[in-house]
């Protein structure tokens, strides 16, 4: 059976004016959708350079126990409050694991510069080392 | 530490969490056991310090210095003991075959423009850069290297992915051998650091006026599309080429910086300079065309003279005061129009090396405004210690004591350009990195 929309939209108390107005949205998709086709597509050339592949290494083997142990705390960067973080954490240690012996060090150079003394003194002498890195 | 086969905990504030973790993974540990604090430190008293330790960290919810413990002392995981190569992926070698307005939005959402439109680079676009030099489309200009240094990924990238850049950028390929030459300096645009240094850029040489490049009246404003393309392409190629410019991971500039957008090119008017271009003061030839990076904070304005309305107005002495609220580890680019750079040689400045040295001998600080200067305290006071001079003398003077500003004269360096419509200058506080032949990139 064939629907007379406007009479329908009249009983329900629509104006028919809605079927003009979805007509002319239909209308206006259908010309997006042909715009959208007929418009012209390109290929872009990516601008991202080349990564490197990433050689992995394990990390070193864990400590069976703190106790009797020597640890590094480093100031690897100087940033400020660095070195009274290290400080209270030496505090901590003294108070709560007197076992455990900590040597405090500032890491010479610039924050990104090794320091390859300070880090023979540590695998001679240390056995771990927390490194305060910034900010 | 760890390679070496001692456990270390890297510990920092929870606000790198994220470049922690990627630098990590970039040099070959990616589940190195890390520990955050709160976010700052600096600034926070010694109890607030010891309350951290005792606090959670921010990002792994457990308490600080039982998280070291565990951290120094639980065995190694599987992962934790992988070795071997990783590919990393730089993504899809092309985009597309979308419409120009969407590959728009690709670039822009995948962080590989300025957030300004870009040419796109079609195959056919970049093939006709390419033709701009006669170096092959496949030639490295920097090879990948594992991540050293918490900055940019060392990503590598040939004359074809900086084809790519300058197209973006809407250069011609008439200008792709200075972007070559820029390219083959690294490290490229978008200076990573927290202090949000930027770049300028200085060309020399007959190709200025080859490239219709402006060196008179706003010389340093978007009035030439060789000045303004070129400028731009050093940003794009350091998004895109090396990773950069990601904030959290390769940029940590707290503030950013303006400059970033068109890197502050300058084309030296050699015509209308009283005194030999830059790149002569390097040791290039007059003939040669060159291009110097240098880099640095910031540009601030000199208008004009010391005793402005005096007889003799005395350039000198403004530029030195200019001087003084510098950062002092970078150098100067002092940026001279034509009337200020003949101003000063009647001064009895006959040269640039007369100029710099005037300028270093008159440009001085007290020691305590030394050793209270941020740049002192974190990058200078570690070399005292290490001995290295001058900082170990003059960590040892008295804090009335009177020291240069700048280490050297060699770190003040002038280029001359503007239209003559007043006497004024511009000083950038930045350091020279290199200069490079444009020459051999044609």
């Amino acid at each position: 059976m064939k629907v007379n929309r406007r009479k329908l939209l009249s009983l329900l108390g629509m104006s028919p004016a809605i079927l003009a107005g979805s007509r002319a949205d239909a209308e206006q998709k259908k010309k997006a959708a042909a715009g959208a086709a007929s418009e012209p597509k390109y290929t872009a050339v990516s601008p991202k350079g080349t990564p490197p592949a990433v050689q992995l290494y394990s990390m070193a083997p864990r400590l069976d126990t703190l106790d009797g142990k020597t640890i590094y705390l480093v100031d690897a960067t100087g940033f400020f409050g660095s070195d009274k973080l290290l400080e209270k954490m030496q505090a901590w240690f003294q108070q709560n694991m007197p076992g455990v012996k900590t040597v405090f060090r500032r890491k010479a150079g610039i924050y990104g510069a090794d320091d390859p003394k300070l880090w023979a003194e540590i695998k001679a002498n240390g056995n771990a080392a927390i490194m305060a890195i910034g900010h | 530490m760890e390679k070496m086969g001692v456990p270390a905990i890297p510990m920092c504030t929870r606000a790198y969490t994220e470049l922690a973790n990627l630098t990590a993974a970039r040099d070959g540990m990616p589940h190195l056991r890390q520990v955050f604090t709160p976010h700052p430190v600096g600034g926070k008293t010694a109890d607030e310090l010891a309350a951290y330790l005792v606090n959670p960290d921010p990002v792994s919810g457990k308490q600080i210095m039982k998280e070291i413990i565990d951290d120094l002392t639980v065995p190694l995981t599987p992962d934790e003991k992988k070795t071997g190569m990783q590919s990393i992926a730089a993504g899809p070698p092309t985009f597309g075959p979308e419409t120009y307005d969407s590959l728009q939005e690709v670039f822009m959402t995948n962080g590989m423009t300025d957030y300004l439109p870009i040419i796109i680079p079609t195959e056919e676009k970049v093939e006709a850069m390419l033709k701009g030099t006669s170096h092959s489309p496949d030639e490295v200009l920097r090879k990948p290297i594992q991540g050293v240094g918490y900055l940019a990924a060392q990503w590598g990238y040939t004359v074809r992915q900086v084809a790519v850049n300058a197209v973006m950028a809407g250069c011609r390929p008439e200008y792709f051998p200075v972007v070559l030459a820029m390219a083959s300096v690294g490290p490229l645009g978008l200076f990573g650091s927290t202090t949000s240094s930027s770049s300028a850029i200085v060309i020399n040489g007959p190709i200025r006026e080859k490239l219709d490049m402006n060196y008179g009246l706003g010389a340093l404003s978007p009035f030439a599309q060789s000045n303004a393309t070129i400028g731009r392409s050093w940003t794009l190629m350091g998004k895109n080429l090396t990773n950069g410019g990601i904030p959290g991971d390769t940029y940590q500039g707290g503030q950013g910086n303006q400059l970033d957008y068109n890197n502050c090119v300058i084309a030296e008017d050699e015509k209308n300079s009283p005194w030999p271009p830059l790149h002569v003061q390097f040791g290039f030839k007059p003939g040669e065309n060159v291009v110097s990076i240098f880099g640095g904070p910031d540009i601030r304005q000199g208008h004009g003279a010391r005793g402005a309305g005096a007889e003799m107005a005395m350039f000198d002495q403004q530029i030195s005061f200019m001087c003084q609220s510098m950062v002092g580890g970078d150098g100067v680019l002092g940026i001279l129009d034509p009337l200020v750079a003949n101003r000063l040689v009647e001064q009895g400045y006959d040269t640039k090396e007369k100029l710099s040295d005037w300028v270093y001998k008159n440009t001085q600080r007290t020691v305590k405004d030394f050793k209270e200067s941020f740049l002192a305290y974190f990058h200078l006071y570690p070399l005292a210690l290490q001995g290295r001079e001058p900082y170990a003398t003059w960590y040892k003077l008295p804090d009335d004591a009177m020291i240069p500003f700048f280490l050297s004269a060699k770190q003040i360096n002038f280029v001359v350009c503007g239209g003559q419509a007043n006497a004024f200058f511009q000083i950038a506080n930045m350091s020279h990195g290199r200069s490079v032949s444009i020459d051999q990139w044609m």
